[in-house]
């Protein structure tokens, strides 16, 4: 972003940058940035505090009205209150500990069972926000978990949005992490991403089948494939020891 | 404290020891009172419409996001799985503030919020999006813009 200020700016366009890795824009010196310490992923801080966001926007506007001295470098003062952990915080719906399928005939039931589960909070924070972030696997939820667990048989289906089977995989992958998320933030104020992160990846089936996935497509022919999975499936923080 | 220290391995050496282009000139518009400009959005989260094609990895091109778009339309297609998207999830206007500026033009903050919005993808090479700036900045130009949010992820 720091270098398309640049780019934009020569083309006769004030601009001001939200930076959220103060070693680049420290490096590339766009006219005017304000550092926010928030999490990568929100560069206006806090979801659903229009005060608080306004305060960070406020801040970086306000860089547009100085006189020349570029390169200007603000911080933003606050953490958002949601990067730490909520100690009060309780995923919206109760599951069973995950067990460990081993067959992909298995892995399908077990997602298909979990989901049963977390659809009906799914739809209790699409009526509380008004809007779902899932939409890119290009099919709906009931198809997600026979369309995955055939990569586990060798299989390389796709669908029609996407030009490989490799790309609809990962899109997969990124809408059930988005609906898992979705639904578990469907009561309450935000819990810290950790939070949600730490859920996912430990208490969930969903998380552990996207982590068989992920090694599955780590030793499949289709290099395609081993690249997205090894790269696009799972956050380094969670991925297996060894 | 978010800080770099806070950023997990190997995603913080990344971020911290990733090449940044340098620039020979330090080109610096300026321009009236925030209550005379018009404000665009300029994010790199590879936001598209819902039923579009995501961005291509290292996918220099941009795409427009017209004002207009309903907020439950708008889906991130950014490469990366190293960042949050929960806040996203909850609340759009983390990643794309379009209702604050709208709230800002209302109360005559600033002048308004031009009517088509910018997304790029974040993780392409700068090199790779001299055509998309091109592009990017001859529309905004075009429509009266004289202010840009750039808001990575």
């Amino acid at each position: 972003m720091s270098a398309l200020a640049h780019m934009l700016e020569d083309r006769g366009l004030p601009t001001t940058v939200l930076a959220l890795v103060l070693p680049q824009v420290e490096k590339t010196r766009p006219p005017r940035a304000l550092f926010v310490p928030f999490m990568l992923g929100r560069p206006v801080g806090e979801p659903n505090d229009a005060a608080f966001q306004r305060r960070v926007l406020m801040q970086a506007l306000s860089l547009l009205e100085r006189g020349y001295g570029a390169p200007i470098l603000e911080h933003f003062p606050d953490d958002n209150p949601s990067w730490f952990d909520r100690a009060d915080w309780q995923p919206a719906m109760d599951l069973p500990p995950p067990a460990t399928p081993r067959t992909a005939a298995d892995w399908q039931a077990a997602l298909r069972a979990e989901m049963a589960l977390v659809l009906p909070a799914w739809e209790r924070f699409k009526a509380r926000f008004g809007r779902t972030t899932t939409g890119l696997a290009g099919q709906p939820p009931e198809a997600w978990p026979a369309f995955a667990a055939s990569f586990l048989d060798g299989a390389l289906p796709t669908v029609a949005l996407h030009d490989t089977s490799a790309l609809a995989l990962r899109f997969l992958a990124d809408d059930l992490k988005a609906l898992y998320g979705e639904a578990v933030q469907a009561e309450g104020g935000p819990p810290s991403a950790r939070q949600i992160d730490g859920w996912f990846w430990r208490r969930t089936v969903a998380g552990q089948f996207l982590t068989a996935l992920r090694a599955a497509a780590m030793v499949s022919p289709n290099n395609a494939l081993k690249t997205v999975g090894g790269r696009f499936f799972v956050p380094t923080p969670y991925l297996p020891m060894g | 404290m978010a800080r770099l220290e806070d950023i997990p391995e190997p995603t913080r050496t990344v971020v911290r020891d990733i090449a940044c282009p340098s620039f020979e000139t330090a080109p610096f518009v300026t321009g009236p009172a925030l209550s005379r400009r018009k404000v665009a959005i300029v994010s790199s989260a590879a936001l598209i419409r819902r039923g579009d094609k995501p961005f291509d990895f290292g996918s220099g091109e941009y795409r427009a996001v017209p004002s207009g778009w309903p907020n439950d339309e708008i889906l991130m297609s950014h490469v990366s799985i190293n960042f949050d998207r929960a806040g996203f999830q909850r609340d759009i206007n983390v990643v794309y503030p379009i209702d604050r500026l709208r709230e800002l033009a209302a109360e005559g903050v600033i002048g308004g919020v031009t009517e088509t919005h910018y997304t790029v993808m974040g993780s392409t090479d700068p090199a790779a999006m001299t055509d998309s700036a091109d592009a990017i900045a001859a529309a905004l130009l075009a429509e009266g813009c004289n202010a840009v949010v750039l808001a990575p992820v």
